[in-house]
């Protein structure tokens, strides 16, 4: 019994601590994926102390958990002396006010906070940033306070009230009691509230996902967006210093304790020596000094003088520097030095969407495409722009003015226009399936498939291989198209948008619709993957172009951005990275050679005619769509969910029925022995 | 009269702040979840659509439940021989126990994603042994895997923390009785152990069924959880509204599991004390 004990023990040890293994091994790799190494090398490390941005979000979060963590230190034991004197009834009912962040899931407590703050903020008191830095403080703080409070409890129960009354007849006034006598009794109670609390704060993801705005990112959020494309190794080196950090911290705090416990059975009546004092007191002197470090950090940052450009792009879809190419942003910056980018991603045009119509962020410019262009002139939701202000709208090749999205040119400039296809590994998938659209409905290669998580570009490849046009309104047609997507969904992998780089690239998935432009730069990363346009069937041509929503508090500098877009150079500089067709006159010009010739970037004539843009689509239609897809996103089912609910619901209750068996059995066994 | 004065001066700016940001904001997605997203207009549309989630939510509470009776399974064993070491090798153990909980849950589930997929480190060591490669990414395994990893330290510490104080004359004098180990086991240990069983299934379980980047790393299309959908619905299918409705049913499903637990726990710990 012991033995096996003692093995599973090991075996459990080992098991958690793998992926820690993987990840650290993974930081030493001279490649990017954590599945294979090529070679040992320190240079992940070298690049994450040249990334000023990563440290940074480190700092915000080490800035955010430490307020917060010393804000509901100092609020939550105040609180619990106060709860404790209540009446039982009245300390019953706070203390399960309490208890519901407690058990309440992150999710809901995350997504109830979020709409809060929008509701008051943007709703009530008209302030367009109503997520922002101290909302996430309040999150933080909210979250925190309960360990607080539940770790301060119960040193206060265990307390001898007499000590308190023996310093108050010693002529202590309450207060003078509380900080001569109390605190240092429930002392080790509120350490460990404030360990929990910052623990929990510095690590939460969930929570803090659905709170952030767009001006302030912790470090967990911000990783969750890397893990959503490959993401560059550095992270891991990251992870590896961190987790070095806390192994040591965890060992010095460990091995203080058990010497001064050690001292403590040593010298029980001695008091404490005057070495230990001193220690004490340097400690509690190093964290308020660490307190205002953090406090004058934060003015700083607020009281910047640059104006803050936020920018919000498709994942992947800027060149950023690597391989060569220019760092657009830098470049933008060093032109502008009054002007400082704070730049974010989106997945989808629907992401875009959603993170601007929920509110509470302030976006200055966004480069959704046609038919979202449409979508959100239709809702008020851009701006018109002053051209005055971009004098490199001239640029632009007639071509891309016009377009049925904004047919005056009043909200939007071209930035990209490229088509949809289908990308697959020519090493597992045989040139004879190769035909169209039916690849992605293939049997032969189930599981291997990847499909758009976007309603519009999936209802738009079921519409093309079914004939149907893309832009219907007809319900009948869309739920043909949703039954093909119904029929498909058994051979899918996953849904996905950005994961289709690491799935397609390390050969994980076979299959993916995706934009062309990325589909190059997958090929660039693995030689076998093939990119094409579905033969004698239509397929998708878009324009993606930057606006500037209503949300926007620097236009002027958005303007500024966009006309520095413009600029055939910059353009062409940026089609190099993200390989996709300009729209600026002369870009080509500026972009090399095997791309600017490319027929992927650059399909024939011929080709093109066979392209068609998503158009606008009514509210009402959108929405219909968008539940049709969820249906078939939800895990397949025979037939409708209203027939079909009633088969499933034995199965809810069957399940909730049989855990609470469980527990009433556990319960019944206990309570009969305890008895005997 | 003036203690109690200052016990309520110091406790009601905290009862105000926990009303303000935790009971409010809850009826704030009561009332988004009973509006409709285009018009603002009351309406109970977003409850009526709750029917076609129902199979998600049997799906999320029972890879939930399945996580937690893992947990609980390889959770006491271990619990129980770290109860059973000497002080300091005690503190180690925990140490080691808790060390991964403060580290990035999403990278090292990422890490799952590498040692997983199918051309991943595990089918690779399979193929350099010549072994058939095993799809285990996408699958319903993995994501119970992915649960039973990420939160096996939350049923392991309060375990901990129960079975260490079990007074050991109790064992004694179960042996000295007449028990078998099994029975010593059966009838002392493993009721005495009961709060910290309730209080890790309640840990393990209230995160795994609301959880979204497990599934979405680790999962399929068939694996899709309540905490996709709402993360979906929320993040880029543009309901909110329908979103809202839907974390009051998961809210209400937790509440309803912890509060069995509960009553159970609290008569528990009396006995205990006791």
């Amino acid at each position: 019994m012991k033995k096996a004990n003692k093995l599973i023990t090991v075996l459990i040890f080992i098991f958690l601590y793998i992926p820690m293994a993987v990840l650290i091994i993974g930081s030493f790799n001279e490649g990017k994926s954590l599945s294979s190494f090529e070679g040992f090398t320190l240079r992940q490390y070298a690049e994450l102390f040249r990334d000023k941005d990563l440290l940074a979000l480190l700092g915000n979060s080490l800035l955010i958990s430490i307020l917060a963590t010393a804000i509901a230190t100092a609020f939550g034991t105040f609180a619990a002396v106060g709860i404790y004197n209540l009446k039982p009834k009245m300390r019953k009912a706070v203390m399960s006010l309490t208890n519901i962040p407690m058990t309440n899931p992150d999710i809901v407590t995350g997504i109830s906070l979020s709409l809060l703050f929008v509701f008051i903020g943007t709703g009530m008191l008209g302030n367009k940033q109503s997520l922002n830095f101290w909302t996430l403080l309040i999150a933080h703080i909210t979250f925190s306070l309960p360990y607080v409070l539940l770790n301060v409890m119960p040193k206060l129960q265990q307390m001898n009230p007499a000590l308190k009354d023996a310093a108050m007849d010693l002529g202590c006034t309450p207060l003078h009691s509380f900080f001569k006598v109390t605190i240092h009794e429930i002392m080790p109670g509120i350490v460990s509230g404030a360990i929990m609390a910052f623990t929990m704060s510095l690590d939460d993801f969930v929570i803090s996902y659905f709170v952030t705005g767009s001006d302030f990112v912790t470090l967990p959020v911000k990783i969750y967006s890397f893990t959503k494309k490959p993401i560059h190794p550095k992270v891991y080196a990251m992870f590896t210093l961190l987790f070095a950090l806390i192994f040591v911290l965890m060992v010095t705090m460990n091995l203080l304790q058990l010497r001064s416990d050690k001292k403590k059975t040593q010298s029980r009546t001695k008091p404490e020596s005057r070495a230990m004092r001193t220690f004490k007191r340097v400690g509690a002197i190093a964290c308020v000094v660490i307190l205002l470090a953090g406090t004058v950090f934060l003015f700083a940052v607020t009281r910047q003088n640059k104006i803050t450009l936020n920018v919000m792009n498709w994942g992947q879809n800027i060149a950023d520097g690597s391989d060569g190419t220019l760092d657009i942003i830098e470049a933008f910056e060093d032109k502008y030095p009054h002007i400082q980018v704070n730049y974010s991603e989106y997945a989808s045009n629907e992401e875009l969407y959603s993170k601007l119509s929920n509110g509470g962020l302030v976006v200055d410019v966004i480069i959704p495409s046609d038919y979202m262009i449409a979508r959100m002139i239709n809702e008020n939701m851009l701006l018109p722009l002053d051209f005055d202000n971009i004098p490199n709208y001239k640029n632009v090749l007639e071509t891309y003015k016009n377009q049925a999205y904004d047919p005056e040119n009043k909200y939007s400039v071209p930035y990209t226009w490229g088509t949809v296809g289908i990308i697959y590994n020519s090493k597992y998938v045989s040139e004879e399936d190769v035909t169209g659209w039916d690849l992605l409905w293939n049997e032969k290669y189930a599981k291997k498939i990847l499909m758009f998580d976007n309603s519009r570009d999936a209802f738009g490849i079921a519409a093309y291989k079914l004939g149907i046009d893309v832009n219907t309104t007809d319900k009948a047609e869309l739920q043909k198209c949703a039954d093909a997507l119904a029929k498909q969904q058994p051979l899918v992998q996953q849904y996905v948008m950005d994961q289709v780089y690491e799935k397609m690239i390390e050969g994980n998935a076979w299959i993916a619709p995706y934009y062309a432009g990325d589909a190059m730069m997958m090929m660039d990363e693995n030689p076998d993957l093939r990119f094409y346009l579905p033969e004698n069937q239509n397929f998708n041509l878009f324009i993606d172009a930057m606006c500037i929503p209503t949300c926007s508090q620097e236009k002027e500098a958005a303007e500024l951005f966009i006309d520095f877009m413009c600029n055939p150079e910059v353009s062409g500089a940026n089609m190099d990275y993200i390989c996709y067709g300009s729209p600026i006159d002369g870009a080509t010009e500026y972009m090399e050679e095997y791309l600017a010739e490319s027929e992927i970037i650059y399909p024939p004539v011929e080709t093109l005619e066979r392209g068609s843009s998503y158009a606008f689509l009514p509210e009402e239609i959108t929405r219909y769509v968008e539940n049709l897809f969820m249906k078939v996103r939800l895990p397949a089912e025979p037939s409708p969910p209203s027939e079909d609910s009633p088969d499933i619901l034995p199965t809810v209750v069957i399940t909730l029925c049989a855990a609470a068996v469980f527990g009433t059995f556990l319960y019944a066994k206990a309570k009969r022995k305890k008895k005997s | 009269m003036m203690k109690k004065n200052n016990s309520l001066l110091l406790s009601i700016p905290y009862i105000l702040w926990m009303l303000i940001f935790t009971l409010i904001p809850l009826g704030v997605v009561a009332y988004y979840a009973l509006t409709d997203p285009d018009t603002g207009a009351f309406t109970l549309q977003n409850i009526q659509d709750l029917g076609m989630f129902l199979p998600t939510l049997g799906i999320s509470t029972g890879y939930a439940l399945i996580s937690a009776f893992i947990c609980l399974l390889l959770g006491y064993p271990v619990a129980y021989y770290i109860a059973h070491r000497s002080p300091v090798m005690q503190k180690i153990l925990y140490m080691l126990v808790m060390l991964p909980m403060c580290m990035s849950f999403l990278l090292r589930t990422l890490a799952w994603v590498g040692l997983l997929e199918s051309n991943g480190i595990i089918n690779s060591l399979l193929s350099a042994l010549h072994l058939k490669p095993v799809t285990m990414i996408g699958t319903p395994a993995a994501v119970i895997l992915g649960m039973v990893y990420n939160y096996l330290p939350y049923m392991i510490l309060p375990l901990y923390a129960v079975i260490v104080k079990i007074d050991h004359r109790l064992i004694e004098a179960a042996e000295d009785l007449g028990c078998s180990s099994s029975q010593v086991f059966s009838r002392v240990i493993l009721p005495l152990s009961m709060p910290g069983i309730l209080s890790g299934i309640t840990m393990v379980f209230v995160p795994a069924v609301s959880t979204f980047y497990i599934s979405q790393k680790l999962g399929g299309t068939e694996t899709l959880l309540i905490g996709d959908v709402i993360e979906r619905l929320f993040k880029s299918a543009g309901n909110p509204n329908l979103g809202a409705s839907l974390s009051l049913v998961l809210m209400l499903l937790v509440f309803i599991c912890t509060g069995v637990m509960n009553r159970f726990g609290s008569d528990e710990e009396g006995g205990v004390v006791v």
